[in-house]
């Protein structure tokens, strides 16, 4: 007798389980449970983990950005000026310093902070006598806008 | 691909490698290719023309040529911090191979992973850090030495 059916029943599989697993769970190595080593659970939580890092990324533009305005609003009340004054006549003296730098100085260069401040008060103080003054010309020198061409 | 999932490094420099000599970082360059395959073409063609010249251009780097029976061309660089990082230059023309070794040698051997930040100061505040009393003004007056009928007073006591 000759059993010829035998052979069909072995199978080869695929030979790359083992990178294919790996290229997944190594993902994972850093999470708690049977998550970091089991590939079932480990693909699902890798998948939202991944979904988790591509929101966060638009979302960490925004919260650093909350984070130095807060920031800049407390350094500004501790020279009795509020954010949104201090943030506006800086844009009219054209001072085109950006939120973050704003930030920095004011944690590690106080008082050029003190001056960007006293600018601003300066240039508020010039604004409300040329509204209340009804003079012809501006003042002060901060309300002059130099043109650059 | 996460942010703590993959490695993440600090911008720095290997020393502070330019602010006194620059030393090239490159410590050794092995091109492993085939005498006779089409992947090597380009390879050879700078082996040809270009190897010599760069060797003598950048003396403190050695470069190791070692044609060998392989598939995949590759450039084998060895840095002073011990990283090593290999680049595939399968079908690249001489020109390209070239581009490939500048780059390498312009590399210092640091890791090529993420950069926390694209800066970084070894002295960040030169006002003095803010501290909660930098913006208050002192409640005591400054220290002066006591007048002199305190000063008999208390040394008659």
């Amino acid at each position: 007798m000759v059993f010829l059916s035998l052979s069909c029943w072995i199978r080869s599989r695929g030979p790359d389980r083992y990178w294919k697993v790996q290229d997944i769970v190594k993902n994972a190595k850093h999470f708690r449970g049977r998550k970091n080593r089991c590939y079932k659970l480990a693909v699902k939580a890798v998948r939202r983990a991944f979904v988790y890092a591509t929101k966060g990324r638009r979302l960490k533009k925004r919260n650093m950005r909350t984070l130095w305005i807060s920031r800049i609003a407390a350094a500004s009340r501790e020279h009795g000026m509020k954010y949104p004054v201090l943030m506006h006549n800086l844009t009219k003296t054209s001072v085109q310093l950006n939120r973050r730098v704003i930030s920095d100085l004011a944690i590690t260069e106080p008082r050029s902070f003190l001056s960007l401040a006293k600018v601003a008060r300066a240039r508020q103080q010039e604004g409300f006598r040329a509204a209340l003054g009804d003079g012809k010309e501006p003042v002060g020198v901060f309300s002059r806008v130099v043109l650059l061409q | 691909m996460t942010s703590r999932g993959t490695p993440s490094r600090f911008l720095k420099s290997v020393l502070q490698n330019g602010v006194g000599r620059y030393v090239c970082q490159l410590k050794r360059l092995s091109i492993i290719f085939s005498k006779n395959a089409q992947s090597s073409l380009g390879v050879r063609g700078f082996i040809e023309e270009g190897v010599v010249d760069y060797a003598k251009y950048n003396p403190s780097t050695v470069v190791y040529v070692s044609p060998q029976s392989c598939r995949i061309p590759k450039i084998v660089a060895e840095y002073l911090n011990g990283n090593v990082r290999e680049e595939i230059v399968t079908s690249k023309t001489s020109i390209q191979i070239s581009e490939v070794l500048t780059k390498l040698t312009n590399q210092s051997g640091l890791d090529i992973i993420r950069l926390r930040k694209p800066f970084h100061t070894d002295n960040p505040s030169i006002q003095g850090q803010w501290h909660p009393f930098t913006n208050r003004p002192p409640c005591i007056g400054p220290i002066r030495p006591q007048k002199q009928d305190a000063e008999q007073g208390l040394s008659n006591i």
